[in-house]
């Protein structure tokens, strides 16, 4: 045996090892300077150190005086809990402030990061590298008795909160090619909100991530007023984009980027609203955020205030009477209100009991870490941090819920076919969009800008919602899939309940607001406009429709027939926009997105579409590398099966095969929240011309029949 | 089938005697007279409600849940399949909301029994006195004051094990009545069967009650009379060794299965050779025939070689 050491030494392998070190210099170059640099360059984005103009650094004296303050605060809020009310003012009063004197009552009140912060001397908050001096890491309890200790910056980087799409499986949504999305053995797409054009938003994350709007209120007397809009103002990322690198398999988004992460919207008592507002640097618009050290010093628990300042926007919407965040739009360039509400179901103490009994979003959603789960259903392309957790009703209230009622017993009986939401949801906001035209907006003179139009706005049960059976799958555009349990092949929910409007109210009021748009836009021919909003499959050749039909038949039978359905409420929406008419199927074409700028301002339709696809991803998504990556199988799941055409829908600076269309179903979003203590009575349901369409439901005539007869309860009288 | 206000329900219930002629009836094939149809009817009425799986209530006094739901798809192969509701529950039962009279009422299987066929065959007395000796109702018993036949024995799903039911799935449905409160006997952790060897196999193929009952007097019973722990049989050879008591029950019901399956030569010859449990291996029947098949052709050959040999030479 050689000497190992002479052996190392020997010129030969000194020479190889040389040249090895030399290539992991190369790849690791390669991989954290040239890769990020080289996707930056091909989505057209860039990023830069992330500076706000509110993360100022304290003096000592500014330090303290802040700290008695919040401290006074916090101190006097929780006294007033304590002290009774049932005596005269002063002597509350006297008592309140004896008490925020008491020793062991300062203890336990003070924000404990006064005096963390004034004992590691900080002075100044700058974002998660605050943070993480003391929270590198974060314990996570998995609920099952595991303990793991994770990195917390890796953590809150991989959730859907930051990434806003997923490539894991999980989902529960399925293809209309009868494909579960993303399910082992598949191949995998990064799916989610990120690359979801939707009807509602009209536009998707990457071009309407955050954009200054000038608008022209009647008040301002000819004067513009800069107003801020885009996805951004709800997402955790402070860059200029969202967070596209997590898309691929390799790579990782930019430290500046992470440094952008607003911990204290999720995590501070005192985050002021009125921070988050766009603004433009040398690089483009992104959305600002608090970063005083008031925030900072405020942290504690998550409490629903903390989730309330996004979450209010897609529940109560954002003209809901009780959303506070809503009430601080912005020091400066204020947000946009969108005035149509998504879902309209509110948690606020006013309008759901678990709010109103101080019941914490966390209660339900119990976060593991920083991922939060959403239970095991979902009816759309959310991405699910931990799809095998259960929110449900039942982990609190067991399956006997009702102990008053002296109909207890039958009350519960019906858990076994219906949702808790079903009967506790009696109603939605009033302004709860169900039909949305963004193709013919409308001027909203107070706020003095172009508007998409609601065509139809309800919060009435059969009307702005409906009831559909549902087993925690649904598709790709987001409809509830189930079946009645007898098996029923009449229950067609995606050629009856979500594909058409036959309510004559309904249609009566579309055909007054298409006169009403007729005004503006004098094309429009009426009777044919009521029909492809209330009928979208009118839009559809008969073959396509055929093929409809069949694939529903031959590929999501299966997933409708699996599990256990029951009847839930659904919140129904469509929209109008315009499509890519190169890549249709019988489930409708690739919408394309609006230029919020451009939209709000001149109500240019076409012309905002133009602009905001001239985005440079969107020429890589009509680009061969884009298609074989995901687009092909993006379009296979949305039921088109001759893969992603790439012909850029604009030549020659004009749109080309893009049209105006209703998406070819309506949307059925879940309702969980806005639950009220009082359930619907039992004639809501079981009547003739009840809530439940028991045959669309799939029920035979009879038992159809038996279930609109009351008698059992007539007995009862 | 058209549906029937509960409210107008006017059927006379069934007397036993009518019951009997129902079935005598039904076995002469000649289909279903007006008193059956009339059960049906009532049952139907009932079932409008109770057919609901999650028909239930939290007791005040208990906090448990109490299930008041009845399959509708097992109800008709029950042994009670064939009565109406309110022969069994309160007349008044058949008003809705039910009257709180109607709460208060018990059942005695023994005394509905008494004088029928089905003292005959299954002997409630006999039961019910061994049922008195059982650890579930000893005093002192947890729930003993509320225990009763129902906390066992569904008599909405309740039926017979028939020859032609699957010896395992006949061994699983009687465990399931017991696992149903004892859910932690199987938890591997608490290790309260540890003692046993092969305990899977054993839970597959014996009952709990094989065990877990004193022999009765008659040995193809199953006494009623559920010992404690410390009184269950721990002796191994009382059931493998020849004169097992495992073959005078569970396996007396074995033995009219496979003669029924496979007829009587098979179970001639392919019967519990040895001991309970430790024979019945295919490969060793099947050698064992072989062997036997070919000793009858060694000899047969023996045989035919010596006749033609005896017959060459008396031909010379």
């Amino acid at each position: 045996m050689k000497n190992p050491i002479h052996t190392l030494s020997n010129a030969r392998f000194s020479r190889l090892a040389i040249a090895l070190a030399i290539l992991l210099l190369v790849l690791a170059i390669g991989y954290k300077v040239v890769y990020p640099w080289a996707f930056q360059l091909y989505v057209g984005e860039s990023s830069a150190i992330l500076t706000y103009p509110n993360s100022q650094p304290l003096t000592d004296a500014e330090f303290e005086t802040l700290s008695r303050e919040l401290s006074e605060q916090a101190r006097r809020e929780r006294a007033a809990e304590i002290v009774g009310v049932d005596q005269a003012d002063f002597a509350r009063e006297v008592k309140i402030e004896m008490l925020m004197g008491t020793p062991s009552f300062v203890r336990e009140s003070e924000p404990s990061h006064i005096k963390y912060f004034r004992d590691a001397g900080i002075r100044q908050y700058q974002g998660p590298k605050t943070c993480l001096r003391c929270h590198a890491t974060t314990k996570v309890d998995h609920g099952d008795g595991r303990v793991t200790t994770v990195d917390t910056l890796d953590d809150i980087v991989n959730s859907v909160h930051f990434k806003f799409q997923s490539d894991a499986d999980g989902f529960s949504t399925y293809g209309y090619d009868g494909r579960k999305v993303n399910a082992p053995g598949e191949r995998r797409i990064p799916v989610g909100k990120i690359n979801r054009a939707c009807g509602i938003p009209g536009s998707f994350s990457w071009t309407g991530w955050a954009a200054l709007v000038e608008t022209r209120p009647e008040h301002a007397e000819g004067a513009t007023v800069t107003r801020s809009e885009g996805c951004g103002q709800c997402h955790i990322g402070g860059n200029y984009y969202p967070a596209t690198e997590k898309m691929m398999p390799i790579g990782d988004v930019p430290v500046d980027a992470k440094d952008g992460i607003d911990c204290l919207i999720c995590h501070s008592a005192e985050y002021d609203m009125n921070q988050r507002y766009v603004m433009r640097d040398d690089i483009g618009p992104r959305w600002n955020q608090d970063r005083s050290l008031r925030a900072a010093l405020s942290v504690g628990p998550v409490a629903n205030r903390n989730c309330l300042n996004c979450h209010q926007h897609n529940m109560g919407g954002d003209a809901y009477l009780h959303n506070v965040a809503a009430k601080s739009l912005g020091e400066k360039n204020q947000r946009l209100l969108h005035k149509g509400a998504k879902r309209g179901n509110p948690f606020s103490p006013t309008d759901d009991l678990h709010a109103a009994a101080n019941i914490q979003c966390t209660d339900c959603h119990v976060p593991e870490g920083h991922k939060i789960p959403r239970g095991r259903f979902g009816v759309d392309l959310v991405a699910n941090d931990l799809p095998g957790k259960d929110v449900a009703c039942e982990g609190c209230h067991s399956r006997a819920p009702h102990n008053q009622s002296e109909h207890k017993a039958l009350l519960n009986g019906h858990i076994a076919r219906l949702a808790c939401e079903t009967c506790h949801i009696r109603e939605l906001q009033e302004n709860n969009v169900v039909l949305r035209d963004w193709v013919h907006p409308t001027w909203d003179a107070e706020e003095g800008l172009w508007e998409p139009t609601d065509v139809y706005r309800s919060g009435k049960p059969g009307k702005g919602f409906t009831y559909l059976w549902f087993n925690g799958n649904g598709t790709f555009l987001a409809n509830a899939l189930g079946n009645n349990p007898n098996g029923s092949t009449d229950y067609n929910p995606l050629m009856r309940q979500m594909a058409r409007i036959e309510d004559p109210e309904i249609l009566a009021a579309v055909r007054a607001k298409a006169i009403e748009l007729k005004r503006t836009y004098p094309d429009i021919d009426v009777d044919a406009y009521v029909t492809a909003a209330t009928d979208p499959l009118s839009q559809l050749s008969p073959e396509m429709r055929e093929r409809r039909r069949a694939m529903i038949r031959d590929n999501l039978t299966a997933a409708m027939n699996e599990g256990e359905s029951r009847i839930y409420p659904f919140k129904l929406f469509n929209a109008m926009m315009f499509e890519d008419m190169g890549n249709q199927g019988p489930f409708g074409a690739m919408i394309l997105p609006f230029d919020y700028a451009s939209y709000y301002e001149t109500g240019d339709t076409q012309a905002s579409v133009i602009q905001a696809i001239r985005d440079p991803i969107v020429r890589r998504m009509y680009q061969q590398p884009f298609k074989l990556y995901m687009m092909d199988e993006f379009m296979s799941y949305f039921g088109v099966t001759e893969g992603w055409r790439t012909d850029y829908p604009l030549v020659d600076g004009k749109l080309k095969g893009v049209e105006p269309h209703w998406m070819r179903q309506m949307g059925a979003l879940m309702i969980n929240h806005g639950i009220q203590r009082q359930g619907h009575e039992c004639k809501d349901c079981h009547a003739p011309d009840g809530l439940l369409d028991y045959a669309a439901l799939g029920y035979e005539p009879e038992r159809a029949a038996e279930l609109m007869d009351l008698d059992v309860l007539q007995a009862a009288d | 089938m058209s549906f029937v206000p509960i409210r107008f329900e006017i059927g006379r219930p069934a007397a036993p005697w009518s019951l009997i002629g129902v079935l005598a009836l039904l076995m002469l094939g000649l289909g279903r007279p007006a008193v059956a149809i009339e059960a049906d009817k009532q049952t139907k009425a009932c079932l409008r409600c109770h057919a609901m799986e999650t028909i239930a209530y939290r007791d005040p006094v208990s906090r448990e849940i109490v299930d008041l739901s009845i399959a509708p798809r097992l109800l008709p192969h029950s042994v009670h399949g064939e009565l109406a509701c309110t022969e069994c529950h309160r007349k008044s039962y058949r008003r809705y909301p039910h009257p709180e009279e109607a709460e208060r009422e018990s059942f005695s299987c023994v005394g509905c029994h008494e004088d029928d066929s089905a003292e005959a065959t299954y002997q409630l007395k006999t039961v019910e006195s061994e049922y008195r000796q059982s650890v579930h109702v000893a005093p002192g018993a947890k729930h003993a004051d509320r225990f009763n036949c129902h906390s066992c024995h569904d008599p909405h799903v309740f039926k017979v094990s028939r020859v032609g039911t699957d010896i395992a799935q006949v061994v699983r449905d009687g465990n399931q009545v017991c696992l149903s409160c004892h859910e932690k006997a199987r938890d591997p952790q608490l290790g309260s069967h540890a003692w046993l060897p092969k305990r899977d196999a054993h839970w597959e193929s014996v009952r709990c009650v094989d065990c877990h009952t004193p022999a009765s007097a008659e040995p193809s019973r199953v006494s009623h009379q559920i010992l404690t722990a410390e009184d269950s049989n721990r002796d191994c050879v009382a059931c493998h060794s020849r004169d097992a008591r495992l073959l005078n029950r569970l396996y007396q019901y074995r033995s009219e299965e496979d003669l029924a399956r496979r007829g009587l030569f098979a179970k001639a010859i392919f019967n519990e050779a040895y001991i309970v449990g430790m024979s019945r291996s295919p490969l060793v029947d099947w050698i064992s025939l072989l062997i036997i098949g070919l000793t009858l052709l060694v000899l047969t050959a023996h045989g035919l070689g010596r006749y033609l040999a005896y017959r060459r030479r008396r031909n010379r």
